[in-house]
């Protein structure tokens, strides 16, 4: 197992990291740029690094300051979180060249599932099912007229290393579809470095169900069981929950079972979620692959009992996964709402600044993970969720009960926080239905 | 001229005596050496933190910052590193306390990732103090000189 690993993030992520750690007896080594210097869970960190000035690409996004701190802390891992370099398969390689483990998987899979047209043949000889769409990447604009002609329109064009909902273009006709593709071409190269796009059917209402798994390196891979993350803001999820109402059990255990195929296949080893879009037939499309620990493990592991970070560092570390497929059993419902420093009635806007009063909820099955304390001040320099409110009950109307209680008592100020949007939510009469699409939220906010 | 080798000589038979003045004339040339910091007899206030709502100007890659300490100005570090005196171990330390610089005159090495990065003054004046030992790490912003700049 490892000494000493060093948190190549910041936040609530890194809180969570330092948790699990402390937890398996590991020392460990926190990063941090000056605009996180009186951040409150370095003092539970074993050592902290100054890597460098509030912006991201001078901090936390530097591989070269991460190596270095990991090389002078003499590290035997590193952990990325998500986001900043959790997906970058450059700095995977490095951690690798430096002989310094990097917890997440190796280079070549992140690269072939972060590839959206290699995950799909992937998934495709796995038997994961796929979108209609391309099989390559698109060469011309014939090629992707008759691409649409036969799958049917409205189409969706997608850059082949993206994701996030980002550079992408729904066409709803022939003429439509001729004049994106080389728009769609500039922007994938602009944000993604490579103009590789393909096309895929678009559906205009679904609901986001994905599958968390875990892959050892010793070939085995188990599935977690499913997220329902429906509740989108542009392309941003703001509740989610497990299991996913409403859905028949044999269907998600299909895609479960197929999501560990893929992870085999990859040859993938760490934790990744396979995200799909489910039509109103509950059939399945895989939309892509997050080869990271994502920010709404917790509701997973709230339904399961299995500590995911825990998972990650123990693969990472080459045991294998210490439990079998059969001996996860979900139990309950879980939530989670992220909690973030905006203001939801101005358009979402980002209220950074100083956090006086913070009283977060406690109780039977409520869960907090925030790394902020009274007194905190909000950086304006990274995203701005300060928190994460999960919630577990036997049932999903006890779940949605306990929910509108621990978001009764969460206090914060004076900076505006999304706490008011989620309790509205909680009495939305359709949400508590349970079942809605990816569009619900927008069109509610209209 | 005055001789490098006999100032530091200086400096350490003031560290090992714990004097904190040495005024040495002769017919040539007049050397003052001041060692130690907090020489007030009344404390001075606190150096307050840098107010989060207001970051330093982002430095340039590899070059150092600085800031005010009671007239004298620190030089930090840049970057994550191993900090060296020396441009190698058998070589006399690039400055010393009583130093002269000029903003291109290398101070020290940080070396990460196997690169040995040169540190450099980019302020005109005396060093004061060496605030890390040779082979010590640094972190980003960590003070390593002390200069009196003129």
């Amino acid at each position: 197992m490892f000494r000493r690993i060093l948190i190549a993030n910041r936040g609530e992520i890194a809180l969570r990291i330092i948790r699990a750690c402390r937890e398996m007896g590991i020392e460990t080594v926190c990063v941090y740029s000056t605009a996180d210097a009186d951040a409150p869970y370095l003092r539970l960190a074993d050592r902290t690094i100054c890597i460098g000035p509030p912006s991201a690409g001078e901090s936390y996004l530097d591989v070269s300051r991460i190596i270095s701190a990991a090389e002078i802390s003499d590290v035997d891992a590193i952990h990325p979180g998500y986001g900043f370099l959790a997906e970058n398969a450059d700095f995977a390689t490095i951690c690798r060249d430096c002989k310094i483990e990097f917890i997440g998987p190796s280079p070549e899979s992140m690269r072939l599932l972060g590839d959206k047209v290699q995950a799909k043949k992937t998934a495709r000889s796995a038997r994961v099912p796929i979108f209609p769409g391309s099989d390559n990447a698109i060469e011309d604009e014939d090629e992707a007229v008759t691409v649409a002609a036969r799958i049917g329109y409205p189409v969706i064009i997608k850059a082949a290393l993206g994701g996030g909902g980002r550079g992408m273009r729904v066409c709803h006709n022939e003429a439509t579809l001729r004049g994106n593709l080389s728009k769609a071409r500039q922007e994938a190269q602009a944000a993604f470095g490579s103009d590789a796009i393909f096309i895929e059917k678009f559906l205009e209402s679904a609901r986001h169900i994905e599958v968390q798994v875990l892959g050892d390196k010793h070939g085995h891979a188990v599935h977690l069981f499913e997220r329902d993350c429906s509740m989108q803001r542009r392309h941003q999820k703001v509740i989610e929950e497990a299991p996913a109402p409403g859905v028949d059990r044999k269907k998600i255990e299909t895609i479960c079972t197929a999501a560990a195929r893929l992870i085999r296949a990859a040859e993938y080893s760490g934790a990744a979620t396979v995200e799909f879009l489910m039509d109103d037939r509950q059939n399945f499309y895989m939309l892509e692959v997050n080869t990271r620990v994502q920010v709404e493990h917790p509701v997973t592991e709230m339904v399961t009992g299995v500590d995911i970070v825990q998972q990650s560092i123990r693969i990472a570390a080459g045991e294998p996964i210490s439990f079998r497929q059969r001996e996860v059993e979900p139990g309950g419902h879980a939530m989670e709402c992220r909690i973030n420093a905006e203001d939801p009635q101005r358009e979402f806007m980002p209220c950074p600044g100083r956090i006086e009063s913070w009283r977060p909820p406690g109780g039977p099955g409520v869960r907090i993970d925030s790394h902020v304390e009274p007194g905190y001040v909000v950086p304006p320099n990274y995203d701005s969720m300060i928190g994460k409110l999960i919630v577990h009950a036997p049932d999903r109307a006890a779940c949605l009960a306990r929910m509108s209680r621990a978001l009764h008592e969460f206090e914060v100020g004076p900076i505006k926080t999304t706490i008011p949007l989620h309790r509205s939510l909680m009495d939305n009469s359709v949400f508590r239905d349970g079942g809605i699409d990816i569009h619900f939220l927008e069109r509610l906010l209209k | 001229m005055i001789d490098i080798r006999k100032l530091k000589e200086l400096v350490r038979l003031m560290k090992e005596n714990d004097l904190s003045e040495l005024d040495l004339r002769d017919n040539d040339e007049t050397v003052t050496l001041k060692r130690g910091v907090n020489q007030q007899a009344v404390p001075g206030p606190p150096v307050p933190a840098p107010a989060p709502e207001a970051p330093p100007p982002e430095p340039k890659p590899k070059e150092a910052t600085t800031s005010s300490e009671d007239g004298f100005v620190a030089i930090e570090s840049p970057m994550v590193g191993t900090f060296y005196a020396a441009p190698n171990p058998d070589a006399e330390p690039f400055v010393g306390s009583g130093s002269n610089v000029a903003p291109d005159t290398v101070i020290c090495l940080i070396e990460a990732m196997k690169v040995f990065n040169e540190i450099k003054a980019e302020t005109t004046g005396l060093i004061e103090k060496i605030l890390v030992n040779n082979g010590e790490t640094v972190e980003f912003g960590q003070k390593l000189f002390l200069i009196k700049p003129s």
